[in-house]
Formats: C-alpha cells, sequence, structure tokens
C-alpha cells in the first residue's frame, strides 16, 4: 500500500472504532494517522491534512472525557427505582420488614440514596430491622454525603428514647469504625452503661465480619506447628469456604468434617482475631480447573 | 436463584449477558426486544450512562410458554462493561441461573475478552458460583466488521482464547443485524432449564 492509501485505510479503521464507541482505539489510529502525514511533510496539503486530524482527535478526547466524568449515580425516575428493588429483592419468602429493608439496600447500592435512607428511616420503628436500618443510614450518609452528616444522625438517635442504650451501642460500634476510615475524629461519648448493657442470649450472636484468609495450625503431622493461610473463597455469615490443592495430602486428611479447629487467626480487613472453628463440611471438586482440589466449609464458632 | 411458583406451576430464572466494555450485550436485548415480539412480556428497560453506555443494567422479561406443563418466564439482564462499574456488575449477576457471555471479535479487544471472562468468574465465585458449572454460552459478535475491513479474531482464535478450557457451546454472531442472537438464546436457555431442572426435581 503506498502512503496515501495508508492513511486513509488507518483513518477509515478510526471513524469505525469511533462508531462503536471504542474511544481509545479509534485515538490509537489517529495518532497513526498524525505521526504518518508529520513524517512525510512531502505529502500535499499536509498542514491543512494534520489539522483536520487533529481536529477529530480533540473531538474523540472531548467524547472520552464526557465517558469518563458521566456521574456514576445519576437518580432514577421513580418507577426505575421500583423496578430497582423489585428486581433485587431475593428473599421472597422473609417477613414483611426484612424485604422492605433488602429492597432499601438494594435502591443505596445502585446510589438511589435519597430514597434509600426515606425507607431505612420508615424501618426504624421495626424492633427486628432497627440496627441494621440505621447501619444503613449512617453508610449511606457516610458515602453519599459525609461522615460529619452521620455522626449528627447518631447524635439525634441518642437524645431521643427510640433506642436501648444495647441498641445504640451497636450502632456506635459500627459508625466508630466509619470514622476511623474517614480519617477524621469526633467527640461521642460512650454509651451510658446500663444494666441493659449486658447482652442478651439473642444479641450475643452478633455479625460475623468479612473475614479474607484463615491460618490454621496443625496439630499434628509434618506440618505441625506452622500456620497454613488459606483464602476464603466465599462467605456466608458464621461459614466461610476455602480451597485446598489436591497437593496438600496432609491438610486434606487432617481436616476431615467434625474436626475441631483451635488457635485459628482470621485475617479479616480491619484486624487480625483469633478463635476457633468446625469443618462442617468437606467437598471433592469434580469437574473445571479446579477439579480434584477441596472446598471446606468452616463454621466459626468463636471470634 | 429461579423462582419456582407451585401453585401457578410457573418458574422465573435470570439470564445475564455478560462481556467487555463495547461488545454487544446492550445490542443483543435490542434485537430481541424488537424481533421476538411474540415472547417479549413487558418494555425493556435501560439505564444508560454518557454514549449509551450501559450504567446499571438492560432489562427485558420474556416468556417462552410451556414446559411440561410449566410456564416459564425469563428475566434477561445486560451487565455495564465498562471496568469501572465493577460494583454494579457484581450487583447485576446477583442471582443468575445462566449466562451468555458476548465476546468482541475485533483484534484490538482480543484482552478486554480474557479480563473480562476473568471478572465474570471471580464474580461468579464470590456469589459461591463456579463458571465451570453454571450453564454458560458464548457468542463471538461483530463477525460483520470483517467486511469494512478491521482486523478480526479467527473463530479458532477466539476458541482458543476463551473456550480452551470451558469447552461450552459458542456462536459467531452480528448482532447488530441479529446473525446468531436467537440462536446464542436459545441454547443458553435449554442449558438454564436442564440444569434447574435437574436442580429442583421439577417435573417429577
Ligand atoms: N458492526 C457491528 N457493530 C456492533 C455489533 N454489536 C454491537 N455493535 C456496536 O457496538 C457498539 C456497542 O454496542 P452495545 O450493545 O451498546 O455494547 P455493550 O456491550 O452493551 O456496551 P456496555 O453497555 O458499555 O457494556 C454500538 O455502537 C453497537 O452498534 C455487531 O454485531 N456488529
Ligand atoms: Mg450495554
Amino acid at each position: 500500500m503506498g502512503l496515501k492509501e495508508t492513511i486513509k485505510a488507518t483513518l477509515k479503521e478510526a471513524e469505525l472504532y469511533k462508531s462503536q464507541g471504542l474511544l481509545n482505539e479509534a485515538r490509537q489510529k489517529y495518532n497513526k494517522v498524525a505521526q504518518l502525514i508529520e513524517n512525510n511533510a512531502q505529502i500535499p496539503n499536509s498542514k491543512s491534512l494534520l489539522d483536520s486530524v487533529k481536529k477529530k482527535m480533540k473531538a474523540l478526547d472531548d467524547s472520552h472525557l464526557r465517558v469518563v466524568s458521566a456521574p456514576t449515580t445519576p437518580v432514577m425516575s421513580e418507577k426505575a427505582q421500583n423496578l430497582i428493588k423489585e428486581l433485587f429483592t431475593f428473599s421472597k419468602d422473609s417477613d414483611k420488614a426484612s424485604l422492605a429493608l433488602e429492597g432499601a439496600i438494594s435502591l443505596a447500592k445502585f446510589g438511589q440514596y435519597h430514597r434509600a435512607i426515606e425507607e431505612f428511616k420508615k424501618l426504624l420503628s421495626d424492633e427486628n430491622v432497627r440496627i441494621a436500618a440505621a447501619k444503613n443510614i449512617i453508610k449511606c450518609y457516610y458515602e453519599f454525603v459525609s461522615i460529619d452528616k452521620a455522626v449528627d444522625e447518631y447524635r439525634a438517635w441518642k437524645s431521643s428514647s427510640l433506642f436501648s442504650p444495647v441498641q445504640l451501642e451497636k450502632v456506635l460500634g459500627f459508625l466508630a469504625g466509619l470514622i476511623e476510615k474517614s480519617g477524621k475524629s469526633f467527640d461521642l461519648d460512650k454509651v451510658e452503661e446500663s444494666a441493659e448493657t449486658v447482652l442478651m442470649p439473642d444479641e450475643a450472636v452478633e455479625e460475623i465480619l468479612d473475614i479474607s484468609s484463615v491460618g490454621i495450625s496443625l496439630e499434628k503431622g509434618v506440618k505441625s506447628g506452622s500456620e497454613i493461610e488459606l483464602d476464603v473463597s466465599f462467605q456466608a455469615g458464621n461459614v466461610i469456604s476455602v480451597i485446598i490443592s489436591s497437593k496438600e495430602k496432609e491438610l486434606i486428611d487432617n481436616l476431615k468434617i467434625g474436626v475441631k479447629l483451635n488457635n485459628v487467626n482470621f485475617y479479616s480487613p480491619i484486624a487480625i482475631f483469633r478463635g476457633s472453628g468446625i469443618i462442617s463440611a468437606s467437598t471433592k471438586i469434580d469437574s473445571g480447573p479446579k477439579k480434584g482440589d477441596y472446598c471446606l466449609d468452616i463454621k466459626v464458632t468463636n471470634i | 436463584m429461579a423462582i419456582f411458583n407451585l401453585q401457578k406451576r410457573e418458574i422465573e430464572c435470570k439470564i445475564v449477558y455478560y462481556g467487555p466494555g463495547r461488545c454487544g450485550k446492550t445490542t443483543n436485548l435490542d434485537y430481541i426486544y424488537n424481533k421476538f415480539k411474540k415472547q417479549v412480556q413487558g418494555e425493556m428497560v435501560s439505564i444508560n450512562t454518557e454514549g449509551d453506555r450501559t450504567l446499571f443494567f438492560d432489562f427485558l422479561p420474556i416468556g417462552i410458554g410451556k414446559i411440561k406443563g410449566c410456564e416459564v418466564k425469563v428475566q434477561l439482564f445486560t451487565v455495564p462493561g465498562q471496568v469501572q462499574y465493577s460494583s454494579t456488575r457484581k450487583l447485576v449477576l446477583k442471582g443468575v441461573d445462566g449466562v451468555v457471555f458476548v465476546a468482541d471479535s475485533l483484534e484490538v479487544r482480543r484482552e478486554k475478552n480474557l479480563l473480562s471472562l476473568k471478572d465474570l468468574q471471580q464474580n461468579l465465585k464470590e456469589y459461591g458460583l463456579s463458571i465451570s458449572k453454571i450453564p454458560l454460552v458464548l457468542q463471538y459478535n461483530k463477525r460483520d466488521l470483517a467486511d469494512e475491513g478491521l482486523p478480526i479474531m479467527s473463530i479458532e482464535q477466539m476458541e482458543k482464547d476463551l473456550n480452551r478450557q470451558l469447552k461450552v457451546p459458542s456462536f459467531p454472531g452480528a448482532a447488530i443485524k441479529g446473525d446468531g442472537v436467537g440462536k446464542t438464546l436459545q441454547e443458553c436457555l435449554k442449558l438454564t432449564l436442564i440444569n434447574l431442572q435437574k436442580e429442583l426435581k421439577w417435573a417429577d
């Protein structure tokens, strides 16, 4: 291909990529054309040709900028919000309040925080979902408005009589984590001690944190004593799943269903916790890239 | 996470179109919406951002009639392909029963296909699902662009890149003209329903 044809073909390619919305790919082709022209000043009209290519580049860069700076969580119509609630509520059989909570969480996840907060606030009156709703309000303010607004909200709750001290304590614990993340500091008194702060049995079961990996020390065998760290591939409540390579024969043999694990390190993004667990399931993976490996479920019994 | 309503003898399942940005996921759904009128059971909802890119998802409800005395409803979704929307992508995938992975045949998008497939595997894993077990179909889209003189990958190359381990059904496509759109969906529906039948012991 002669120079003229190459330029023409490359320009056409650039236009096609552009029409596909493949802006980076189009930009690279325009760059190539510009370079070809610059390196060959003998081309007739090279100056005006280059100018026109540069104009195209500029227009492309403008579109690119519009794409990358477009708002990521625009407010949607009420109809679209309702659809989101409907489409992303999965636990069809739960009670009404839990369903409403799940719907509002979906709204928040899709950035519709105004409406989400509105709905969480309605749920504060329901004892069963109050703490979850409060934590979600705090989280929405933190993520979409500011940590200050989250703290204000907490203070307002504290001076109202809606929450029991135990409930307030939990919300405060959650808020404290976000405050730390924000790097700011606030003067927040601890919730006054009262007889009620003694955890009731059903409240003693706190939500388990996200665990990213676990460190297990075996009590017997060649590897006894040293810690083996395993990545958590999935977590559902207090049951976490890890994958053990088929090569780790000793480990697989030692970690049969029912085996209790004392001294486990649970690594979470914020801290390491020591605790114990029990192997609740062990499944050999029989297809796919991990064929032959084992998937172990560990139930966290104490953390 | 299909929903089985015993009283109404109705089953509702979810199929998600996944793939890199601009590969043609929305174009697939557009074609289905416009051409499969008999199956379409409502409006197509698209939540878009600048330049017609999907921001949250496209949603299209379809019905495929009775199978073994059971009315089958399907929710079709697309995810946003742009890299920065990874959390939304994961959200949309929740509760998925079957996946259509749309790959872009353009040579310049080779790496993007690979990264997106990896992202799919990772996100499925986080929901406790395995890419090697979930009903999955591949579509090698934009085959028509070869006629425009753009460099595209051969089918063999794409099979090697994306389907060497998975070994799932794959179809060439040109979604803009509708080529391969119906076949891809049909195969994914077939695999999904077979799988659900096994899981729910339905129609026993
Ligand atoms: N020539 C051709 N163009 C196509 C084909 N499929 C899609 N396109 C074009 O590719 C561009 C992107 O298509 P979309 O369907 O919006 O892509 P998407 O996968 O939904 O993109 P995201 O929403 O950003 O993830 C549009 O300009 C389409 O017209 C095809 O088969 N052939
Ligand atoms: Mg799209």
